[in-house]
């Protein structure tokens, strides 16, 4: 009797460990058919986070739509998860992510394949949502390619395209020096502004071997994974990725002489030892803690990150703020031009198929909420009357958390009440400061160096590109497929270039590819996009941003 | 009587009695088979079942029609991998990597292992194997991480070091000079004692008689290794060596993902990372399905090559 009992206990424990395991391994989707209120969302940002627990903003959303929200957001490569959602069928209810590059062409293909929602018949009955997918409010290649409808129908939700231009947000990328080491070394900032003045001012700063704590400060550093120190290249030609021939066709940008120059100019950088070399292999962490030590002269990035890694270091020692370089001359382009910026929307926003019925009702019209003027507030500046109020008509920020807020440099304080939690990927067009009054939260001293960053890099101030991008039409030429893979290494060749060991073989390393993307069909592909965007705008002129 | 009833031909019924017998030996030995069971379901869920997915290498991978039902396309993707303009640079580096690390990595946990069979103090042994063991237990992506902050020439302890010595700063990382003995040298320091713990154990079954009869044969410590030791555990370390073959088209993911950088690409860019890339950053399952089963037929064919020579030359192999 004992022994039966426990045979048929040790057959149970194997068949539930072996039938747990299956289980595991197999999803069905559309399981949220039946709506219960609650929404998983896949917030796809590498490093973002959220709060603790559900936040007072979760629930005045519950309160007004009923739903209750389950986030989950992205550690590592976002175009990485996307391919592994669909891949292995374990997918939120409500994607949103980035609204460009391979993020973007996994979404459309997910579309294609039948993964996503269509909301062709159900955007009128939604207003808000039907108004940041209009024509006007997107961009033209972007709207073609992917928000106006794939394969006819509509799957995609545009997210934070500016309303007007004063909503645009210029992230003035650029070249900052710390203001320390320039006035050791005598030098104006503003008067470095071509690529040999940026060359000597480099040579300068290393050869005053300086020292901080002991280790040796580089003339040219930049974040992780090589962020953002390739933004020179608008130095050597005019920036973006596509450039007029001269005959009224374009060409990758890849392929011109300004690019070999470009490539040989940050070799020289390498090889002189005036750029930090582990900028391209080391992590975020190691970055700041470079940045906090002092060990940066010069740093590339977008002016809002420079202040926050540096923040600690500046504290500590006060006069060493990094401040603008430049402005650095423009290749092929008028010293009087106007900035030019491509601005627009950062996230798509979709339902997936796992949502299906009562989810779908449930999920637009909580994305219709955020995209009202009340949800775009309250996901940006939290509850009214707790975190802020309407005074004059203007909404000004409670004294008490912004103190709060400003002294908690983790983010953590103002994440647990639901602020910058993802919610600020749905809200719609952005109006940040055509509707909302303009971002309550600032601390006055970011926004003063921001302003006077600005009145240094946008001289002639800024021009929001609204043409084609060939980028987005290549994508449908019938050899994207083949090609793809070829215009996928070309950070990579650029990067393995600039540190060859000689100008010979960087040169053949691009070389290399170039052959590589004419054998797989980058000269078929480009007389098809050339050919779409006859007697078209487009894009040839670009800053980074 | 019974031994003649089972030596009688019997066609039909051979089968059936062979079948019981296995079954009762099962039977008999139920505790040991019940050790082998975790290891048989996990063979079989992660590793035969996703043999399934092998004929995505064949087909044009879609998400709505799965693993069976996209349209098949053929050698299409094996196809581009063998015109993809990096692919013999990417076989090239692979092989040298693996071979490197066969030739100059397979021994060494053998030399470790006889070098602990000689040492006599308990505690000292005890020591020296726990903490040849502890690294392998660390991933990775700690392992590449502390050997950034080790070996960097801006304020690393190794350079430091060098420098009061009166030489260095050495950039030891993304720097083709030091890219393969840093590979190599990094996959021995993280796996030479677990890799040892088998060649431990063959060392400590062979027949102590033996020892004795070379002492009095005059042999010393080094002959005793030499025509005892060695020999003992020859056998473990010929299969060994045709399963360590089959691995020569993998040159370790994780390791060269981590440590590889642009200054190193044309050394280090290898089938496992190439397959991962190209399937999960771009998307593209079937091709990365198409590179990843050439490594694994590549592999099986080197296996069936070193076992058959190792059976000829040796008298020992897998099968």
């Amino acid at each position: 009797m004992k022994r039966n009992w426990s045979k048929s206990a040790a057959a149970l424990l194997v068949s539930v460990m072996l039938g747990g395991a299956l289980a595991g391994c197999t999803g069905s989707p559309g399981e949220n058919a039946a709506s219960d209120g609650k929404l998983k969302i896949l917030h796809n940002w590498n490093g973002s986070t959220g709060a603790d627990a559900i936040t007072p903003v979760e629930e005045v959303i519950k309160d007004k739509t009923g739903v209750t929200l389950e986030w989950e957001y992205t550690k590592g490569s976002e175009t990485e998860k996307v391919n592994q959602i669909f891949a292995t069928q374990d997918l939120p209810d409500i994607y949103t992510g980035p609204a460009w590059g391979g993020e973007l062409d996994g979404i459309i293909k997910a579309a294609k394949e039948g993964q996503l929602v269509d909301i062709s018949d159900k955007l009128k009955d939604y207003p808000n949502l039907a108004k940041s997918v209009a024509e006007e409010n997107v961009p033209p290649a972007l709207y073609e390619k992917a928000i106006g409808g794939i394969d006819g129908k509509k799957y995609l939700l545009l997210q934070n395209q500016p309303a007007t231009n004063e909503d645009g947000m210029d992230w003035l990328y650029g070249f900052y020096v710390r203001k320390d080491i320039a006035d050791k070394l005598g030098v104006d900032p503003q008067s470095v502004v071509t690529k040999d003045d940026f060359y000597n001012f480099l040579t300068k700063v290393k050869d005053a071997d300086l020292q901080e704590n002991g280790q040796p400060v580089f003339p040219l550093g930049g974040f992780s994974n090589g962020w953002a120190v390739g933004i020179g290249n608008t130095m050597f030609y005019p920036g973006a990725s596509y450039m007029d021939k001269g005959d009224g066709t374009f060409e990758h940008s890849f392929f011109t002489k300004g690019y070999e120059e470009y490539t040989l100019f940050y070799r020289k950088l390498i090889e002189e030892g005036l750029m930090d070399p582990e900028t391209f292999t080391q992590t975020d962490p190691i970055a700041k803690e470079k940045i906090n030590q002092g060990r940066i002269a010069v740093l590339a990035a977008h002016y809002p990150a420079i202040l926050d890694a540096s923040k600690e270091y500046t504290t500590a020692h006060p006069g060493s703020d990094y401040i603008p370089i430049g402005p650095l001359e423009r290749a092929g382009v008028e010293a009087s031009r106007p900035v030019d910026l491509g601005i627009q929307g950062n996230n798509v926003t979709a339902i997936t198929k796992e949502c299906q019925g009562a989810c779908v009702d449930d999920a637009l019209k909580f994305l219709d909420y955020m995209a009202s003027d009340e949800g775009f507030m309250l996901a940006r500046y939290g509850v009214e009357g707790t975190h802020w109020k309407m005074e004059g008509g203007k909404p000004v920020a409670d004294a008490e958390w912004f103190k709060k807020f400003n002294e908690d440099s983790t983010m953590k304080v103002r994440k647990n009440e639901g602020i910058s939690i993802g919610l600020e990927s749905l809200t719609g067009l952005d109006r940040i400061n055509s509707a909302a009054g303009g971002d309550i939260w600032a601390e006055p001293a970011r926004t003063e160096a921001m302003e006077s960053a600005r009145k240094i890099l946008r001289p002639n101030g800024i021009e929001v590109i609204s043409a084609y991008n060939p980028g987005d039409v290549i994508t449908k030429a019938p050899e994207w497929e083949m090609l793809k893979p070829s215009m996928d290494r070309m950070n990579d060749a650029w990067e393995e270039a600039i540190f060859a060991k000689s100008d010979d073989a960087a040169m053949k390393i691009i070389n290399d590819l170039r052959t590589q993307l004419t054998n797989t069909g980058y000269d078929k592909a480009m007389e098809f996009t050339n050919n779409e965007l006859k007697g078209k705008e487009v894009v040839t002129v670009q800053m980074p941003n | 009587m019974k031994s003649k009833a089972t030596s009688t031909p019997r066609i039909a019924g051979e089968t059936k009695t062979t079948g019981s017998r296995l079954l009762k030996r099962i039977w008999q030995h139920k505790i040991f088979y019940l050790f082998m069971l975790p290891g048989i379901v996990w063979f079989f869920l992660f590793s035969y079942v996703p043999l399934y997915g092998v004929q995505v290498a064949f087909r044009d991978y879609t998400f709505v029609g799965g693993f069976t039902g996209s349209p098949w396309a053929g050698f299409k993707y094996f196809q581009q991998f063998f015109n993809y303009y990096q692919s013999g640079d990417i076989i090239r580096n692979t092989v040298v990597i693996s071979l490197m690390k066969l030739l100059i990595g397979f021994p060494m946990p053998i030399i470790l292992a006889l070098l602990l069979n000689e040492v006599r103090q308990l505690r000292f042994k005890k020591t020296v194997q726990t903490l040849s063991y502890l690294p392998y237990f660390v991933s990775w992506i700690v392992v590449v991480t502390l050997m950034q902050r080790l070996l960097t020439p801006y304020g690393g302890p190794v350079n430091d070091l060098l420098g009061s010595f009166g030489t260095g700063p050495i950039q030891f990382l993304n720097n083709p000079g030091w890219f393969y003995q840093i590979i190599v040298g990094s996959d021995i320091w993280k796996n030479i004692g677990w890799n040892s713990i088998i060649f431990m154990a063959a060392i400590s079954g062979i027949d102590q008689q033996l020892y004795e009869a070379a002492k009095i044969d005059g042999a010393g410590r080094f002959k005793q290794m030499w025509h005892v030791t060695l020999p003992g555990i020859r056998t473990v370390a010929i299969i060994l060596f045709i399963l360590a073959v089959g691995n020569l088209m993998s040159a370790g993911y994780e390791q060269l993902l981590l440590l590889n950088g642009p200054a190193t690409a044309s050394m280090g860019s290898v089938l496992d990372v190439h397959a991962i890339n190209s399937g999960i950053r771009e998307g593209r399952l079937s091709y990365a399905a198409a590179v990843g089963l050439f490594q694994s037929v590549i592999g099986l064919i080197l296996v069936l090559t070193v076992n058959r020579i190792a059976r000829k030359v040796g008298d020992v192999s897998l099968f």
